[in-house]
Order: structure tokens, then C-alpha cells, then sequence
């Protein structure tokens, strides 16, 4: 019963969002989601999962995740089109790719902190976003983008549709899983201990420089299931999947939900996009300054983002049951 | 065989000469007091002793290994702990995670991918940092997060920190900088009492602490070692009362 108990506790948070995530096609249409942004919002909280693992654990503040995402997405785009339309090679070789690329970029940016380091990582998330346009354009495709894949293949099922939808969510599980198995391992304590005292960590004998790596390269790693992912979804890779826009976007997303919960910046994913594709549908293009009055309101008033409104009405309940 | 073996370390800032040819035995076991007027380079030396600064000339040899060109976390795991002036501690974990921190560095080394073991569940290495706060009289304030204790309590915590994984010397950098009267003396006795073995090395202005815990002292003054002796040798030594109070009559 014990046992059971701390089973259901621990895993309280992966339980809940399995329950989400699996009947969102169920629910998500009665709030006026289309099908296939639920595919969308699925995918993005992986990135976002992964974005926490670096920014909310160990506090670096990384401007060039697009790279990874986009690199993820070219890497599967080419695998598909050229060497079999079965995901699993290409969600490997784009995984393996961009974590390559993330050990290199880790190695030379993690040399430096704070907004040395983002400005570092938007450098080269850049430099990639320009080679794809010019350099590797007979490969990407350039302005145009990589198109021509054929229809993405699970071994035997075809990956349309709701079929999409269903792996994006369970590899959405999945990964949500074991970050919070990260969080509550000794490496999730020490990449945290990073963001609160690096200078102790090195003098309690630990070398937070290779926790630092770690996080980097894990959240890139996310954000590469994530871009191969994209590519399953929409037989597509545009340039811009490697442009600062969507480095920046994933930043606005962690912020608003709450960067080191973990969940808050998949609340942030799913809500950005919700508020993108369908509250804005009456707004036009006005609905960039809503976000804007959105995210300087969760800056000023709630830097916790929505987990900390969540924890303050939780609050607010137990302290009121109490009183009664 | 000294455990701290400091030889002929020299070290410039620009045109300032920080350390000279400092030369410095600790024996096991010992409470060694490093004083002297400000700027003297006593700060300089520790921050050597813990990889933080390598000097330009000389050697440092700890329980027979060379400390020069080996990392700040390294020389951690060979056994020297260092307590910061300001407590450096981890202020957004609770006590225990801040005490379980060391205790897996401990156990896992500077580095170790284990990922998917759960800290919490290790109950031999959890209840050993109970101990340790336990021991240091933090135990009301297990799950308190740290940045909120007083300062002596963020001193105790930061000394809990640096037991947990057994070091062999203690640097100590002016452990009762700013505490009030009560809180030095509650410091003194938690560093006497600690005595089992542990060699610590203090850098400290109070005198009262000073001769209170050294039983050997080295005076430093413009990154040179003038004097060392019992505490008694160096109360009445012409040197030292020279370099506190004399420069302006030689």
C-alpha cells in the first residue's frame, strides 16, 4: 500500500498529463482546436520539457535551440526523402546528429555564463540558419524548403493524421518521464545546484562543468525528437525551423509557464500555441501585442509564470480550508 | 611527513608581488592560524591551496600528491574543503539537499551519469547527511530552504557541507567575519570540537580566535611569511608587532 502510495506521488504529474495528452482528441475540439495543432502541441511540450533540463535546472539561458530543432528536422527530412520513409532510422540519425552538433556548440559555449552565453548560442544557432540558406541550399531547399518526402511510415502504419497525433503523445510521456526521473536522480540535484552555486558545487568536489554539458546536450536532444518529430507531422522543413524566432519563441513559452517545473513550460507551449492558431483567428495580426501585454504581465507580476499562479491558488484553498 | 607541504610559491598581480617565495609545513592534525595586516596574502595563498589561483613559481604538495594544475573539484576529492568568508551555500535547495549534494560527490566522484536513481531513495546516504545537520545542531531546520536561515546557521550549514564527504583539512577564510559576539563563540566551539583528526588551516583577523584555536601560527605580511611559532612565540615577536603597527616608524 505504501509502496503504491509514493508510486502514485511521484509520478502524479506524468499521470495527470498521460491523461491529458491521450484525450486531447476527445476534448480538444470542443474548445474549438483543430486536429493536428494538438499533434503540434504535443511535440512542442517535448522541446519544452527538454528547454527546462537546460534553462530551468541549471539556469543557462540558451538563444540557439532552434539549431538543434531545425537540424533534427533537415537530418529527417533528407533520411525520409533519400533512404526509406520508416521513421525510426531517421528519428535517430536526426537525434545523433544534433547531438553531435550540441556537443560541439556545448564545449565552446559553456566556456562563458549569463548573456555571454546566450548571445554565444544565438551566434551559431545563426550561423546554421545561414549555411541552410546558402551554403547547403542544393540539400535544404534553401528559401524554398525540403519538400518531396514521401508519406512517413511506422513500419507498416502510415503516419497521418491520428496516427501522428498518438506517437507524438506517447513520446511525449515518455520524455516527460524521465526528465522527472532526471529531476530526482543526483544528476537532476546537481545540474540544479549549478543554477543556485557553481563556485560551491566545484568546491563540494563535484565538476559542474560536465553536468553543465549534460543538460545542454540532453535538452538538445529534446529539442531534436522534437524537430524530427515536426517533420512527421508536416512533410516539411522550412528555414525558419532554425531561426531565432524559434529560439525566442521557445524562451516566451518557458517564461510564461514557468521555467524549472518542468510542466509549466509545456502550459506555455499548449498555450501559445492555442492562443496563436485559434484565439487569434478573431484577432488577425493584432494578437502578437496581446501576447506582448501577456508575457510583460507574467514578467512584472508572476515571474513564476502560470506555475506560480497555480501554487498561489493552491494556497489560497489550503489556507482558507484551514481557517475553517 | 607534513599533510600540507607549501614550497617556495611565488605569485604576481601585474607589478604586485601577492606571495614571495612562501615556504609552509602543516602537520597533520594541527589548527593552523595564517594572520596578518590586510592585503598580507593570506586570501592569495588559501585561493592557491584550492586551485583557484595558480602561481607563477614554487610547488604545493598535499598528503605527498602536487595540488598545482589539478581542478578546483579535484582537489575537493583528494580531501580539502574550503569555508567561504560569506557562507557559500546553496540557497534555494533545503538543508538536506544542500548536505546531500557533498555526500554524493562523495560517493559518485566529480562526475557520474546516473540519471535514473532516485537521490531520495538512497537511505544509507540520506540519513548519513541527517547526521551530519543533526550534528552541527541544524536539525529543526532540515527541510527549511537554506538562503532563509540567519547568518550563523548559513555558517553551520556551510560547515555541514564541507564535513560530509570526510575531508583531511579544512580551510577556513575568516570563518567569524560580521557575527556578533555569541555567534563567534558558538563558532569556536564547533571548530574545538571538531578536533578528531581534521587539520584545518584558519585565516582570521580575531585574535581572540585566533589564540583561542591555533596551535601554530604563521604571520604573512607583503606575501612573505616574517614569523611563525606558538601562539605564545608570536604574541610577543618584535616582527609581527612590527608589521601590525610599525611601518610608519621604521
Amino acid at each position: 500500500m505504501h509502496n503504491q502510495q509514493s508510486f502514485w506521488q511521484l509520478n502524479k504529474a506524468v499521470i495527470l498529463f498521460a491523461l491529458v495528452a491521450l484525450t486531447m482528441p476527445l476534448w480538444f475540439p470542443l474548445i474549438n482546436g483543430y486536429s493536428g495543432l494538438d499533434t503540434k502541441i504535443m511535440i512542442f511540450c517535448i522541446f519544452l520539457v527538454g528547454f527546462d533540463i537546460l534553462l530551468g535546472f541549471t539556469g543557462y539561458l540558451s538563444f540557439g535551440h532552434a539549431a538543434f530543432f531545425g537540424i533534427a528536422a533537415y537530418s529527417t527530412g533528407l533520411m525520409l526523402k533519400n533512404f526509406s520513409d520508416n521513421i525510426i532510422p531517421a528519428i535517430i540519425v536526426a537525434v545523433i546528429a544534433a547531438t553531435l552538433v550540441a556537443i560541439v556548440i556545448g564545449l565552446l559555449t559553456l566556456k562563458r555564463t549569463g548573456i555571454y552565453f546566450s548571445i554565444l548560442t544565438l551566434a551559431f544557432a545563426e550561423m546554421f540558419h545561414s549555411m541552410a540558406m546558402a551554403m547547403l541550399q542544393t540539400w535544404t531547399g534553401g528559401e524554398n524548403g525540403l519538400t518531396g518526402m514521401p508519406t512517413p511510415m511506422l513500419f507498416d502504419i502510415k503516419m497521418q493524421g491520428s496516427a501522428v497525433f498518438y506517437f507524438s503523445a506517447i513520446m511525449a510521456i515518455l520524455m516527460f518521464y524521465l526528465a522527472k526521473r532526471i529531476e530526482r536522480s543526483p544528476v537532476g540535484l546537481m545540474m540544479k545546484a549549478i543554477k543556485c552555486n557553481q563556485t560551491r558545487l566545484e568546491y563540494t568536489g563535484i565538476n559542474a562543468r560536465k553536468y553543465k554539458l549534460l543538460a545542454f546536450v540532453i535538452s538538445a536532444m529534446y529539442a531534436a525528437v522534437a524537430g524530427a518529430l515536426m517533420v512527421v507531422y508536416e512533410p516539411f522543413v522550412g528555414h525558419e525551423f532554425l531561426g531565432w524566432h524559434q529560439s525566442g519563441e521557445v524562451v516566451i513559452m518557458s517564461v510564461i509557464g514557468g521555467v524549472g517545473t518542468l510542466v509549466g513550460p509545456m502550459i506555455g507551449a499548449a498555450f501559445m500555441l492555442y492562443f496563436e492558431n485559434v484565439l487569434s483567428v478573431d484577432l488577425g495580426e493584432q494578437w502578437l501585442l496581446v501576447l506582448g501585454l501577456i508575457f510583460m504581465f507574467v514578467v512584472v507580476f508572476m515571474p513564476g509564470g502560470f506555475m506560480e499562479a497555480v501554487e498561489r491558488i493552491k494556497k489560497r484553498f489550503i489556507t482558507t480550508a484551514d481557517s475553517e | 611527513m607534513p599533510i600540507l607541504d607549501i614550497h617556495q610559491v611565488s605569485l604576481s598581480f601585474g607589478g604586485l608581488k601577492a606571495l614571495q617565495n612562501v615556504n609552509l609545513k602543516i602537520e597533520q592534525g594541527t589548527t593552523h592560524a595564517l594572520i596578518g595586516p590586510n592585503g598580507a596574502g593570506k586570501s592569495t595563498l588559501l585561493n592557491v591551496l584550492t586551485g583557484m589561483l595558480k602561481p607563477d613559481d614554487g610547488s604545493v604538495m598535499f598528503d605527498g600528491k602536487p595540488l598545482l594544475d589539478v581542478d578546483s573539484y579535484d582537489i575537493n576529492q583528494l580531501g580539502i574543503a574550503k569555508v567561504f568568508q560569506t557562507p557559500a551555500i546553496f540557497p534555494e535547495m533545503t538543508v538536506l539537499q544542500n548536505v546531500t549534494i557533498p555526500v554524493f560527490a562523495a560517493r559518485d566522484g566529480s562526475f557520474r551519469l546516473n540519471m535514473l536513481e532516485g537521490y531520495s531513495k538512497q537511505r544509507p546516504l540520506i540519513e548519513f547527511a541527517e547526521e551530519q545537520i543533526c550534528e552541527l545542531g541544524l536539525d529543526k531546520h532540515m527541510h527549511t530552504i537554506a538562503g532563509s536561515l540567519s547568518r550563523g546557521d548559513k555558517r553551520r550549514l556551510e560547515m555541514a557541507i564541507c564535513l560530509a564527504n570526510k575531508p583531511r583539512l579544512l580551510l577556513l577564510d575568516e570563518p567569524t567575519a560580521g557575527m556578533a559576539r555569541h555567534e563567534t563563540e558558538k563558532t569556536i566551539e564547533l571548530l574545538q570540537g571538531m578536533k578528531d583528526g581534521i587539520t584545518k588551516v584558519i585565516v582570521e583577523h580575531d585574535m581572540n580566535v585566533v589564540f583561542s584555536l591555533a596551535e601554530k601560527i604563521s604571520v604573512l605580511s607583503q606575501g612573505q611569511i616574517i614569523a611563525e611559532g606558538s601562539p605564545d612565540e608570536i604574541k610577543g615577536h618584535p616582527k609581527v608587532i612590527e608589521a601590525y603597527l610599525g611601518e610608519a616608524q621604521v
